[in-house]
């Protein structure tokens, strides 16, 4: 009858990235490089914790109240408050205006489990629209819970640029009141962000169609050095929709804490402005009971430790100056490798132009190569990222980055530069 | 004769919403779910849309008692509801085996220098000094199966996180109806609910103070028995200290029920979040777990499924440490099938689990030193709360507690009703569940008396009433 059930259940591909790191595990080769996943190394191709990270440790494990109790269902408030006072800015309306719901989630991805989930139940025949092309576990994240998912143009391949047109006229044709995840910078897997005139462009004809926007906020301050100016498009979102929807912003502390493992993040929902027949509080209030039940029917409450951690560097002023020089470091470095990768690709005569790799930002470069030339940068050189081309610039250093780069032109001269 | 109408009643707690519907008779089950399913989105509809239109969820029964407690100004306030273990001094302390880990790990900065995401399954250290523990040394039986390869393993966030994933896998390919004791811990119903569950049977646990088998397999007998056609149910089993009651049935008991769990097939989802705490002994807690892999007994053809944490008995709470694992009785292709669907299902969710709790957990795991130390620390936190029930036996005349082998684990089941338990927490601020359960590790020296005087003056103020 039943017997054979489970025999049916299929084999899924192994995650893509995931898989990476297995397969680099495994390459005895002396000389071998991971531009796989997406996570900072020092210039020494180690990881690296941040110092504002070490003293906030050394803080909370000296602390005499220090302990493994349960945080709340919402989680740690004062991450979620440090949290969203770092997001929206200091000078936030919304915050004023206390039209802000944030409690802790699973790091980004737990804050965009939690966008599907909560969506789903006020809109679950809503599209939902992704880039093209986007960080390869948003389709999965919300097609889990139901959701269709649709895509808008993005990176022009031709030009390695936005595709601004086709952006701005696939928000325009999409059915009214559509969702939208937006990278809110250092978008994965390009590298490739809006200028604010885009931006402007682009948030425009969000609120003309009445769509709703999900900012995925998983590089702020990592993508430039500086927190400001990496939140320019939630910001502007959120002057720009205050009238006209809600807005969720789903933020990971992984990348600009350094604290990948941990899964410190949180999950905002920005009230819009309305007139005075609604009661924002009791609004608030039953999103708020709403959000808590998901939690608590998935992990009952959040991690701690790394929501405690990242609540001392945020609330602590020597160590949020510290943590601002932290992330400088990092994405100097980053910024610093991008050059010399260019550099040397141009002083090597590689084939095609590499200018692209210099003007974007974040942890990854959309390199442009081919999957054939991303296989054989793996067979013959130990150079390992994912099939698109994108690499992550994080896994390059000064005593890699010329290696990468003769590799790069190595087997952009072995298939043709038309292959580009 | 044949009935031509038949009552169909549609309980959604969700959305708080109870329906009861007069229908012709449907002539499939299949129809009937048809049926209810139109019936059910009919209702959804009214709530979708908006955001201005969301209802308000009750708060969580456990939590929100919780923060009531924080605000009452009565210094004598005693917080008797939530299931953390804090020794006589009314202190959480951090286990000495916990500590002792935590301190290598901040000492020796290597162990910690990479807090780069763990493998979406978890640590892999973590996983195999878990299922070394669970399946050689809790159930020495398991080895064979880990020889064979036919356990699936996710590192979960803790009890819930298991029970989540393992409901959404399950709800995805094989069963969206459950079985759940009456009563169970609260959340349960709310985690298969929302994870994708359509179905939940509730079947007779506790009746009158006891426990009652032989209601238990009556209500599995009268809805899972012969003839019944549709997919297979899956059914929740407290390995020990049934939470909130705290009765756990005997061994010889647990194989009448096992027997009968197998000869319905029905799939065993074993929730052991309290292994260590109600016998002091970590390994023999396990009972459950070995009664089930017997292979001469039994063979569960839709898997097993075990849901651990170390929540409790590593005091490792807020830091969401435990994990699924699933026996399947087939082979290793269908384990790896197994395998990868739980990582998609992790993958969507969040990524990967935290880290900082499976490192701490791993080297108390992996030490043997550490271990034998942990061993020690659950064997006297379990007799702490022995020595609490026998001071509360000593200063109360109840028949709950005359037989010290009776109530299991952290929890008492008080038997008070609610309106004993809102005088408690009205006129003695003390905070106990609703349904009656206390939690013994809140009781020390400087409390119990009052306690015991406040629980002598309500079940008295309950007699009254009742005579």
């Amino acid at each position: 009858m039943s017997k054979d059930l489970l025999n049916n259940v299929e084999l899924l591909p192994p995650d893509a990235l995931f898989n990476i790191k297995s397969r680099l595990a495994k390459d005895s080769r002396p000389v071998k490089v991971d531009l796989g996943i997406g996570a900072y190394r020092d210039d020494t191709g180690k990881p690296w914790v941040l110092p504002s990270v070490r003293k906030a440790e050394k803080l909370i494990q000296q602390s005499t109240d220090y302990n493994h109790e349960y945080l709340s269902i919402g989680g740690l408030g004062a991450l979620t408050q440090g949290a969203s006072r770092v997001l929206l800015g200091d000078q936030s309306t919304a915050l004023k205006e206390n039209r802000v719901v944030s409690v802790q989630s699973l790091s980004g991805t737990g804050a965009l489990h939690m966008a599907a989930t909560f969506l789903a139940k006020v809109g679950h025949d809503k599209l939902i629209y992704l880039s093209d092309p986007t960080w390869a576990n948003h389709k999965a994240i919300f097609e889990m819970v139901g959701f269709k998912t649709a895509t808008y143009p993005y990176w022009d391949p031709a030009t390695k640029s936005l595709d601004l047109q086709g952006y701005v006229s696939a928000i325009k044709s999409a059915p009214q009141g559509s969702i939208f995840v937006l990278h809110a910078c250092a978008h994965n897997p390009t590298g490739l962000d809006p200028d604010h005139d885009q931006w402007t462009s682009i948030l425009d004809a969000i609120v003309e169609k009445d769509h709703i926007v999900i900012f995925d906020s998983a590089y702020q301050g990592f993508a430039s050095g500086d927190l400001d100016r990496d939140a320019f498009a939630v910001r502007l979102g959120l002057e720009k929709l205050s009238d006209a929807s809600p807005v969720i912003i789903c933020q990971s502390f992984a990348k600009n804490v350094g604290m990948y493992g941990e899964r410190a993040g949180c999950f905002h929902v920005v009230f819009p402005r309305q007139d005075q027949s609604v009661d924002t509080e009791k609004v608030k209030a039953a999103v708020t009971s709403q959000l808590a039940k998901i939690t608590r029917s998935e992990l009952s409450n959040p991690p701690a430790y790394g929501a405690k951690i990242v609540a001392t560097v945020l609330n602590t002023p020597e160590l949020t100056n510290q943590w601002h020089s932290d992330m400088v470091t990092m994405s100097s470095r980053i910024i610093k490798m991008r050059h010399e990768l260019r550099d040397h690709l141009v002083k090597l005569n590689t084939p095609g132009n590499w200018d692209h790799i210099v003007g974007q930002t974040g942890m990854f470069s959309y390199t442009g190569l081919s999957a054939e030339m991303v296989q054989r940068l793996e067979k013959e050189h130990a150079v390992y990222m994912v099939s698109s081309g994108r690499a992550s610039i994080a896994g390059l250093n000064s005593s890699n980055v010329e290696y990468v780069a003769k590799a790069i032109n190595e087997v952009v001269n072995h298939f043709g530069s038309s292959k580009l | 004769m044949q009935r031509r109408f038949e009552k169909i009643v549609i309980i959604h707690p969700p959305m708080n919403l109870k329906l009861v519907y007069q229908t012709p008779r449907l002539r499939s089950p299949n129809r009937t779910l048809v049926f209810m399913t139109s019936i059910l989105r009919r209702h959804l509809h009214k709530f979708a849309g908006s955001i201005i239109g969301i209802p308000r969820a009750p708060p969580d029964r456990i939590l929100g008692l919780t923060e009531q407690y924080k605000t009452d100004p009565n210094p004598q306030k005693t917080n008797l509801t939530v299931g953390i273990y804090k020794d006589n001094f009314g202190e959480v302390k951090t286990f000495p085996s916990v500590a002792k880990a935590q301190a290598i790990l901040d000492e020796h900065i290597e162990l910690n220098i990479d807090l780069s995401y763990l493998p979406i399954n978890g640590c892999p250290a973590f996983q195999e000094n878990v299922l070394k523990f669970l399946y050689r040394e809790s159930c020495p039986a398991g080895g064979e199966l880990l020889d064979k390869e036919l356990v699936s393993f996710v590192q979960t966030l803790s009890g819930t996180g298991a029970l989540a994933v393992t409901s959404k896998f399950l709800s995805s390919f094989i069963s969206r109806s459950v079985w759940i004791p009456n009563p169970s811990w609260a959340n349960h119903s709310n985690v298969f609910w929302n994870n994708g569950f359509k179905e939940i049977n509730c079947y007779t646990y506790y009746r009158d103070g006891e426990l009652d088998v032989d209601g238990w397999l009556l209500d599995l007998e009268r809805k899972s028995g012969a003839g019944r056609t549709d997919a297979p149910q899956c059914i929740v089993l407290h390995a020990c200290c049934h939470n909130p009651t705290g009765v756990d049935p005997t061994p010889e008991q647990w194989v009448r029920i096992m027997d009968k769990v197998h000869e319905l097939q029905l799939i065993p989802i074993i929730d052991m979040a309290y292994q260590g705490l109600d016998t002091g002994d970590l390994f023999q807690d396990a009972h459950l777990l070995r009664l089930c892999l017997d292979s001469n007994r039994y063979r569960w053809n839709n898997g097993l499924f075990l849901c651990q944490s170390f929540a409790k008995n590593m005091g490792l709470y807020g830091e969401r440490v435990g994990s699924l694992s699933v026996v399947t009785p087939h082979s290793v292709d269908v384990k790896r099938n197994i395998d990868s669907q739980l990582k998609k299902i992790v993958r969507g969710m969040y990524s990967s689990p935290p880290g900082y709790g499976s490192r701490i957990a791993n080297l108390v795991l992996s030490s043997s030193h550490l271990k034998e130390l942990w061993v020690e620390d659950v064997k006297n936190m379990a007799g702490r709360l022995q020595s609490v029930k026998s001071r509360l036996a000593a200063q109360l005349e109840w028949a709950s507690l005359r037989d010290p082998s009776r109530q299991h684990g952290m929890f008492l089941y008080t038997g008070l009703n609610r309106s004993c338990v809102d005088i408690l927490r009205e006129k003695y601020s003390i905070y106990l569940l609703q349904d009656g359960r206390l939690s013994l590790s809140g009781l020390n020296d400087s409390n119990i008396d009052y306690v015991c005087e406040a629980l002598r003056n309500v079940s008295h103020h309950l007699n009254e009433k009742e005579a």
